[in-house]
């Protein structure tokens, strides 16, 4: 039984704990407030003296895939500390997905925030184009790098990024492979190129699989079985077209239909991303696996997560190679230090340092005849890994990455056609 | 029955702790053993490392201020829904609990640029939104609480010549104390696991350990310290909520 609830006393006391209610939102705000130092974000430099000395106090959101160990590693004790010498604070923001950095950037846009809070993404293919198509990068600025000068100007690999011409929108930091590798205690004689692999996946029933598209490591792999399938890289053109895709897709689709029965499972399921592939192959489920990240072998093998007979494969035909960049939102609070911090990270001693594998492993992307031969022998003193072969090896015969419109259709079709087949 | 189905429950909870448990320890797990290969206390000493002490710090102070805003919120919402004519109490009641049927990611992206526009502090414009998140819950927990309410404690009181305040300090809040505590226990676990309000709507400056915990899933060989994250995770609430009952078992005990 309810009684009549209505009190006199009862509206002040409301009163009294909406603003207590208010008080605490007031004071936990500024507790928050006061972490943005940029100023003016649209500013132009006009040469890199000026950027450094707008630099000099600024804190520098770097916006990351937080999930390798190594690359946080690296970037908290030795760029951060690099960064430093230049009175730039960098904060590293570690996110599962890349996506995330980018939606963070278009919200700001769209509310017209000019003092965003991103001030450098670690980006590459189609981040980088959607990115561009929502005009959210600064771009001509990578010219005011000085470290600009180390690196090759006509390298395919840094002035495309899966086809979007890059036009000083990012800075290059790595090279990458897309590697295949294997267990040399189950599979001791590999085959050498890729349509080796399918056809020894067919002899073998259930000892291969590969992560299900649109995953960016199954798609990979989708398109490197087209340009396989297509009779090598240079009969496909890099730029998407309906008459390009019907010439050569259905050849690659066909060929993954036909060996889902002899894949893991039957074809029935696909592992989920690379991980999932990684660890397939780390319980000796499947004897081959593969990543856009053969800088990581090093580590995964050292410490276990990888088996110590985890082998690299090259392919005979070479493999796909990409780069991967640091950009600067167009409304990054912090825009002079972010570009301190990208020609930091093209400096040949940060390059080089990130290369050993015991740090990180990443190839570099400078051209070693633009170096002095004290720069040089930076690179030419690093251990060697016991897993990886070295980049000339890896990137023998390699190609560039076909166009971002590609990956999307490609993706779509197998999803239709083959991840569907009965 | 009634213990087989309490058993089966606590399986259903516990089981899966329990490889989480053990990645913790293992150095080396692979299919198909049963067990972790080799031992290693590195989860234990990545625990200690200032960037998870720090995160767990963010985390709470995050969760902690949740429940500070959404837990008086929730009260004053079941106050004045008992108010209401009940045709209207129902309306109120399903606007409350809308939060819950919006897709977070919805809710996140819609408010975000909002708040931008208004230039919310980050760590406010979290709690904010993080709030609304949790009122639905507060608001039932006090709803159900004023349901058994007898208003005719606060009379008694009055009658016996106690003021307002005195109502207030001896009567009411120790009557909706129990409330009041479930109320913000809720709250705080809402702000205290969340990963995507913080993230977007954090825009990064916030470095809380479901953020760490995502970005460290999301990567190869990272088994160890992902079970260590997550064992951050699940334990602090796990101790305020055992806190939180033990008054409770310990007077259930006496009588």
């Amino acid at each position: 039984m309810t009684l009549e609830p209505s009190r006199p006393e009862a509206p002040q006391r409301l009163r009294l704990l909406s603003s207590a209610l208010l008080a605490a939102l007031v004071l936990s705000s500024c507790a928050a407030a006061g972490s943005n130092s940029g100023s003016d974000p649209g500013r132009e430099f006009a040469d890199f003296g000026e950027v450094l000395e707008e630099a000099d106090g600024q804190t520098v959101d770097l916006w990351m895939y937080g999930g390798d160990e190594q690359g946080n590693a690296y970037v908290d004790e030795t760029l951060v500390p690099a960064a430093e010498e230049f009175g730039v604070t960098l904060r590293r923001v570690p996110v599962a997905n890349t996506p995330d950095a980018l939606n963070r950037v278009l919200n700001e846009l769209q509310a017209g925030r000019e003092d965003g809070s991103v001030d450098l993404v670690w980006v590459n293919g189609a981040n980088f184009s959607t990115g561009r198509q929502a005009e959210a990068w600064r771009c001509n600025w990578t010219g005011l790098l000085p470290n600009m000068a180390y690196t090759d100007p006509n390298d395919p690999l840094l002035t495309t990024d899966f086809g979007t011409p890059v036009d000083g929108c990012e800075a290059a930091w790595h090279n990458a492979q897309f590697t295949y590798f294997y267990n040399s205690e189950t599979l001791p004689e590999p085959p050498t190129s890729l349509e080796g692999i399918l056809d020894w996946a067919e002899a073998n029933p259930g000892r291969f699989t590969y992560p299900a598209p649109p995953d960016f490591t199954g798609s990979v792999f989708l398109r490197e079985v087209m340009l396989s399938t297509a009779g090598g890289a240079d009969e496909v053109p890099l730029t998407y077209s309906e008459e390009a895709f019907d010439n050569h897709a259905p050849a690659a689709l066909d060929a993954l239909s036909d060996l889902a029965p002899s894949l893991w499972r039957e074809g029935n399921t696909y592992p989920r991303d690379e991980q999932a592939l990684n660890s397939l192959f780390a319980d000796g489920e499947v004897d081959i696996a593969m990543t856009y990240g053969p800088a990581r072998l090093t580590e995964l093998v050292a410490s276990g997560a990888l088996p110590d007979s985890t082998k690299v494969l090259t392919l005979d035909e070479g493999s796909v190679g990409n780069a991967s960049f640091l950009a600067i939102p167009v409304n990054a609070a912090d825009a002079a230090g972010a570009m301190t911090v990208a020609n930091l990270a093209l400096s040949p001693e940060q390059q080089s340092a990130k290369a050993d594998p015991g740090v990180w492993g990443q190839f570099t992307v400078l051209d070693m005849d633009r170096l002095d031969s004290d720069q040089q022998s930076l690179f030419t003193q690093l251990p060697e890994s016991p897993v990886v072969p070295s980049y000339e090896e890896l990137s023998r015969n390699a190609h560039a990455e076909l166009g971002a419109d590609w990956v999307t259709e490609l993706d779509d079709a197998w999803r239709r056609s083959v991840a569907t087949a009965p | 029955m009634h213990l087989g189905f309490g058993v089966l429950l606590g399986a259903w909870i516990v089981l899966p702790l329990i490889p989480l448990m053990l990645w913790f320890v293992a150095g080396q797990w692979r299919a198909p053993d049963i067990l972790p290969g080799t031992y290693s206390a590195q989860g234990l000493i990545e625990l200690f490392s200032p960037q998870i002490q720090s995160a767990t710090a963010t985390s709470a102070a995050l969760g902690t201020s949740v429940a500070l805003v959404a837990t008086p919120l929730g009260l004053l919402a079941a106050l004045a829904i008992r108010r209401l004519p009940r045709t209207h109490s129902r309306f109120v009641e399903v606007v409350l609990l809308t939060p819950l049927a919006i897709p977070p990611f919805a809710l996140v992206m819609g408010a975000n640029v909002l708040l931008l526009r208004i230039y919310t502090p980050s760590f406010s414009a979290v709690v904010l939104v993080l709030a609304v998140a949790a009122l639905p819950y507060t608001t039932f927990m006090f709803r159900s609480a004023l349901a058994s309410y007898d208003d005719r404690f606060e009379e008694v009181a009055r009658t016996l010549g106690a003021n307002a305040r005195q109502t207030l300090a001896h009567v009411r809040l120790p009557l909706l104390a129990a409330a009041t505590a479930r109320a913000a226990f809720l709250a705080f676990l809402v702000g205290w696991g969340d990963y995507i309000a913080t993230l977007l709507i954090g825009g990064g400056q916030l470095r809380t350990l479901p953020l760490i915990l995502g970005s460290a899933a999301a990567g190869s060989g990272n088994e160890q310290l992902t079970a260590a994250l997550s064992l951050a995770v699940i334990g602090p609430p796990l101790v305020l909520l055992a806190a939180l009952s033990a008054p409770r078992l310990r007077e259930r005990i006496r009588r």
